[in-house]
């Protein structure tokens, strides 16, 4: 909806100038009493044009200092703040920033502080979405005038044509007026884009537009949702039935303030995908601090993460991973799957800068993280890697000690056990985050390997079910993982090492 | 004529789909050489009796003649604050012949096994004193009361011992744990300076 919007705007009408008589002919063409009536409440003149349902770049053409009353050609309303959007549309507003009332006279001019805050940033970008917030006392404004409109001019014919069309949302009336101005200041075409610049109105008289939104109910839903659309459909239903509400709240004796204006621009994030290899025993996974002190000398996520973050500007980024591993386990074999998200980047990463990304990490001189198959993803990159995460199984490899050397049929025990059983108790080295629970978990395959020269160390490779607690299958954990190897073993076992060899999920894989 | 052109250009297609194929084993058997080359250890850097997963995770501490001569417990304190109470291998209740034959949960005002503990947050986790029982073992002639030695939350009793209160002869140091409890850390450092070292164990008991 948005977009076709946006596109109307863009597409329909070349940006010519309307010139001053033109907009006299146009207003000259509206229905007279409803237009003088308007005009002489105070409505300024882009509200009476989008009152009226009229659309388009004349919005961005008209020059405040030179709107004439059409009656009487004196001065117009210009230069009192329009009750209805208080001075949105007349480009009147409080700069929180500069800390004072700013009156502009075209759109043009607005579009010159836009354009140079997104300048300011050094952003890349070749396209931008223009988003606008109006306070909710604004939009109420707006309902009632058009219910007011409804209750004094419904009887007449040319309101029951414009009935279909419906008045043009004070949102749309401001993006009709900047969007061609910003276009031609920033070079490019506004669509449906990552790149966004907000515009965010304020007014400190917001409660009492709150408490009236929430008497409309579901219109005033309605309205948020289908923000492009018509004003009109969405809040006949209630308003016009309220009889009793007082139009003359609309149009105050004292005069309103103008709005709070603020402007500001960003990105909506990226996402890289890929797998993680960890060589170390000393880096865990992800930042871990305890009592100020770091544990570990890195950690993987920042690692990778920093680097990202550097090359395409971010602001910050968020590391998710498919599992984890501890911090003395190494993570071999293919990799982990994860997903890096980086926060409002200046530059627009691309598929050559992900490669050679890929490349500056996995150059690093200590070695003790590796990146491969780094690429941009889409949202389907959650779907991979969260789809299956329980069920997918792990293959591990263990330097596992016995109290007792190992013989022939103690191998072939261990290898003819498929998919064993294992009851495991919140091993007490977690027992202080996790609940005390039972839990049952699957060795799917075990194969051991002997190692040269010792008869009491070899190497354990097994296939488990995800969540296994692995260590606590070797050295049994106080006999609370049962069974574990030394019970299937009839001995005492302890692991010196462990690696993760594999993660059988199919994403990132290329 | 144009069924055995078709046949050429299918086998050229199939060969090169076959050198694909020996290409990606050669490059899957190269990363797995490369991984088993990682993963064998150098037996030489190897001890011959490493430590054990209690040796390297927990600190060992004893605590001696609690409130009766000879009644001597372990207490094994994990990083995470987490203490795991025992009996030490100097506990009078080894002396008795045939060692220990039963065990009781039942003490003081409920059963310490019965508590079920759930959730995060240890909710129905009982909190003791240092001095409240946890269990009574009994031998061919004789009872004792294993106390907590360390005042905080039961977290869990070891179910196996009622089934099998012969780990306590076997292992008392592993399987035949006693209880975990949860003190505060405030709580820990104040009962710490009375407890011993696994230096000072052996040589106060000549133990070896």
């Amino acid at each position: 909806m948005e977009q076709k919007a946006e596109e109307e705007i863009s597409n329909a009408f070349p940006p010519s100038s309307f010139s001053s008589s033109d907009l006299k002919q146009l207003l000259h063409s509206l229905p007279s009493n409803a237009l003088n009536h308007f005009f002489s409440l105070g409505v300024c003149v882009r509200c009476i044009l989008r009152l009226f349902g009229i659309k388009g770049p004349i919005y961005a053409s008209i020059d405040n200092g030179s709107v004439e009353n059409p009656v009487d050609s004196t001065t117009s309303n210009e230069t009192k703040l329009c009750n209805i959007c208080l001075g949105i549309l007349q480009f009147r507003f409080y700069d929180d920033k500069e800390k004072r009332i700013f009156q502009k006279d075209t759109a043009y001019d607005v579009a010159l502080l836009i354009a140079d805050m997104v300048r300011q940033d050094g952003y890349q970008f070749d396209s931008f979405s223009l988003e606008v917030s109006i306070p909710p006392l604004i939009l109420q404004n707006e309902a009632s005038l058009w219910s007011y409109m409804q209750s004094k001019y419904g009887s007449e014919p040319w309101f029951r044509e414009k009935i279909h069309t419906g008045c043009v949302s004070i949102k749309d009336a401001l993006k009709f007026s900047l969007i061609n101005p910003l276009e031609k200041l920033l070079d490019c075409k506004s669509s449906l884009c990552p790149f966004r610049i907000r515009l965010t109105y304020t007014h400190t008289k917001a409660s009492e537009g709150v408490a009236k939104c929430s008497d409309n109910g579901g219109s005033c839903k309605r309205r948020k949702t289908g923000e492009s659309d018509s004003i009109g459909e969405g809040t006949l239903s209630s308003s016009v039935e309220d009889e009793s509400f007082d139009f003359s709240k609309l149009f105050p004796k004292s005069e309103n303030e103008p709005c709070n204006f603020s402007y500001n621009c960003s990105r909506t994030p990226f996402y890289f995908g890929g797998r993680y290899l960890k060589y170390s025993r000393n880096v865990s996974q992800t930042r871990w601090i305890i009592d100020d002190e770091r544990m570990g000398e890195a950690s993987v996520e920042e690692i990778i993460g920093i680097k990202v973050l550097q090359a395409c500007g971010g602001d910050n980024y968020k590391f998710h991973a498919a599992g984890r591993e501890d911090i003395d386990v190494r993570m071999l074999g293919p990799g982990r799957p994860f997903i890096l998200e980086v926060q409002n980047t200046r530059l627009v990463p691309t598929e050559q800068f992900a490669n050679d990304i890929e490349k500056m990490i996995n150059k690093e001189e200590n070695k003790l993280v590796r990146v491969n198959n780094l690429k941009l993803v889409g949202s389907d990159g959650w779907n991979l890697m969260r789809e299956g995460e329980g069920e997918k199984q792990k293959q591990y490899a263990a330097l596992v000690w016995t109290s007792r050397p190992l013989k022939d049929e103690d191998f072939q025990q261990v290898s003819s056990l498929k998919d064993l059983k294992v009851a495991q108790r919140t091993p007490i080295r977690v027992l202080h985050r996790r609940s005390p629970l039972e839990r049952e978990k699957i060795i799917h395959w075990m194969k051991m390997e002997t190692v040269a020269g010792s008869s009491q160390y070899f190497l354990l490779h097994l296939c488990t079910q995800a969540g296994t607690y692995i260590k606590e299958f070797v050295h049994g954990d106080l006999g609370r993982t049962h069974p574990s190897i030394g019970s299937i073993l009839g001995c005492r076992a302890e692991i010196l090492q462990l690696d993760v060899t594999d993660i059988k999920m199919e994403c990132f894989l290329t | 004529m144009s069924g055995q052109i078709i046949e050429e250009s299918n086998s050229s297609e199939t060969k090169e789909l076959e050198q694909k194929q020996d290409k990606q084993k050669e490059q899957d058997e190269d990363a797995d050489e490369e991984l088993r080359k990682l993963l064998l250890p150098d037996v030489q850097t190897l001890p011959s009796t490493p430590p054990s997963a209690v040796e390297s995770n927990f600190a060992i501490y004893f605590v001696l003649d609690f409130m009766k001569p000879r009644h001597d417990q372990y207490v094994y304190r994990h990083a995470n604050g987490l203490c795991v109470i025992g009996l030490a291998p100097s506990h009078v209740a080894f002396n008795d012949e045939g060692g220990i034959t039963a065990i009781d949960f039942n003490v003081g005002k409920s059963d310490r096994s019965g508590v079920k503990v759930t959730g995060k947050r240890k909710k129905n986790a009982q909190h003791f004193e240092s001095n409240t029982a946890l269990c009574k073992v009994s031998t061919k002639n004789d009872s004792y009361i294993v106390r907590c030695c360390v005042k905080g939350s039961l977290l869990e009793v070891n179910q196996q011992l009622i089934k099998q209160p012969e780990l306590l002869n076997a292992s008392a140091d592993r399987e035949g744990y006693i209880a975990i409890i949860m003190p505060k850390p405030a709580d820990w450092l104040k009962i710490k300076p009375s407890l011993v070292s696994l230096e000072e164990y052996k040589k106060l008991r000549e133990v070896s």
